[in-house]
């Protein structure tokens, strides 16, 4: 499965295949995690918060090639996306592991991804190599196999999509 | 002393661990103390009312390798929202990893908000193993960091300072399965319940 998670409008121009999901988080309901590691300790694997979420982090488990686009706040995704991504925590275990060396959490059925992060607001290089960072640290937590981070202008941001998922037609 | 601002900035503020980390900086604190906790969303109420302050301290775990959304909202909301005097920004960011340095990014975009808004930065502490130190025999370690960070806010520093259970990972990875199964247990979950790998249950 190939999966876009935006927090802008998508182009309706993207191909329509049935192995590809376009998800607009600017249409969904997502409330922020409660922290109450319920998709751990009590229903493991489901998020007690049962809203649009719920959808989408299958997906993202299921996913091998990701392109997340994102506003950038200091250095990190904007509110949008982050509140996604918390929500995904049900895709892990509470357990441990040791992986390249450190610890981090074991996964449930996740299937390793190319990850591509559209990220955009994003002007100086400080906040650039702030942001790279994390996907970097995203990596090792997200089963990312590879990454590619890609700081576009707003202006640009429909082309610059339309780019990356027309680029997963010739793999 | 100074008046300080203790920010938490969990999404369960209530029952949280960056609880129990800022009743132990608020013990340190000679000085004026206020809490404030995201969950109750006086987030307007507080930015008008930073400027009262000398320090403020954001307390919060780390969550998918950076800032909260509940605090990011948090910080959007000051944008614009303070005038006049700023205090000075310091951070304590826990982790449930063994490394404390899985918390430098959250560091340096709180470095990275304060540039933008034009807050000085002033003393971070990384701490490991933050869901369950408190409840082990190495809590002493993290108390006596919280007593140096505050020390170290009283002289104007800027530094980070670290701490985590003295384990290796593996350790630390069995210890903390055993946690784990025993928060489950208590919901009445078995191991094998805990460690399916289905997601929506499929």
């Amino acid at each position: 499965m190939r999966l876009v998670l935006s927090d802008v409008p998508l182009p309706a121009t993207l191909p329509q295949r049935e192995e590809n999901r376009y998800i607009d988080l600017t249409q969904r309901r997502i409330a922020q995690c409660m922290g109450c590691f319920g998709c751990w300790v009590k229903t493991p694997g489901k998020c007690v918060i049962r809203d649009d979420a719920t959808e989408i982090y299958p997906l993202i488990a299921q996913s091998d090639r990701l392109l997340y686009v994102s506003r950038v706040r200091y250095g990190g995704y904007d509110v949008p996306l982050k509140t996604m991504l918390e929500r995904a925590i049900p895709v892990q275990k509470a357990f441990l592991r040791v992986h390249e060396g450190e610890t981090h959490h074991v996964q449930r059925r996740v299937a390793d991804k190319d990850a591509v992060i559209l990220a955009y607001g994003c002007p100086t290089q400080a906040e650039q190599a702030v942001f790279e960072r994390l996907i970097a640290r995203n990596a090792k937590n997200m089963a990312f196999r590879s990454w590619r981070v890609r700081f576009v202008e707003e202006a640009a941001l429909a082309g610059a999509i339309e780019e990356e998922v027309r680029a997963w037609e010739a793999c | 002393m100074g008046s300080l601002l203790i920010v938490n900035g969990s999404p369960r503020a209530p029952r949280s661990n960056s609880r129990q980390y800022a009743a132990l900086l608020r013990d340190r604190w000679d000085g004026l103390v206020e809490e404030y906790a995201v969950t109750d969303n006086r987030h307007a109420e507080i930015g008008a009312r930073l400027g009262e302050f000398d320090e403020l301290a954001l307390v919060f775990p780390l969550y998918a390798d950076a800032l909260p959304a509940a605090l990011l909202r948090f910080l959007v909301a000051l944008e614009g929202a303070h005038g006049g005097k700023r205090p000075r920004v310091h951070a304590i960011v826990n982790c449930g990893f063994l490394e404390p340095m899985q918390n430098h990014v959250a560091v340096e975009m709180l470095r990275l908000f304060c540039a933008q808004q034009g807050f000085e930065f002033g003393m971070a502490l990384c701490i490991g193993a933050g869901e369950a130190i408190l409840t082990t025999p190495f809590s002493f370690l993290v108390r006596r960091k919280i007593k140096a960070f505050a020390r170290e806010i009283r002289a104007g520093r800027s530094e980070r300072l670290e701490v985590t259970m003295p384990l290796s990972p593996a350790a630390f990875v069995g210890a903390s399965r055993k946690y784990w199964l025993r928060y489950g247990a208590k919901n009445g979950l078995e191991p094998q319940q805990m460690d399916t790998d289905e997601i929506e249950g499929s």
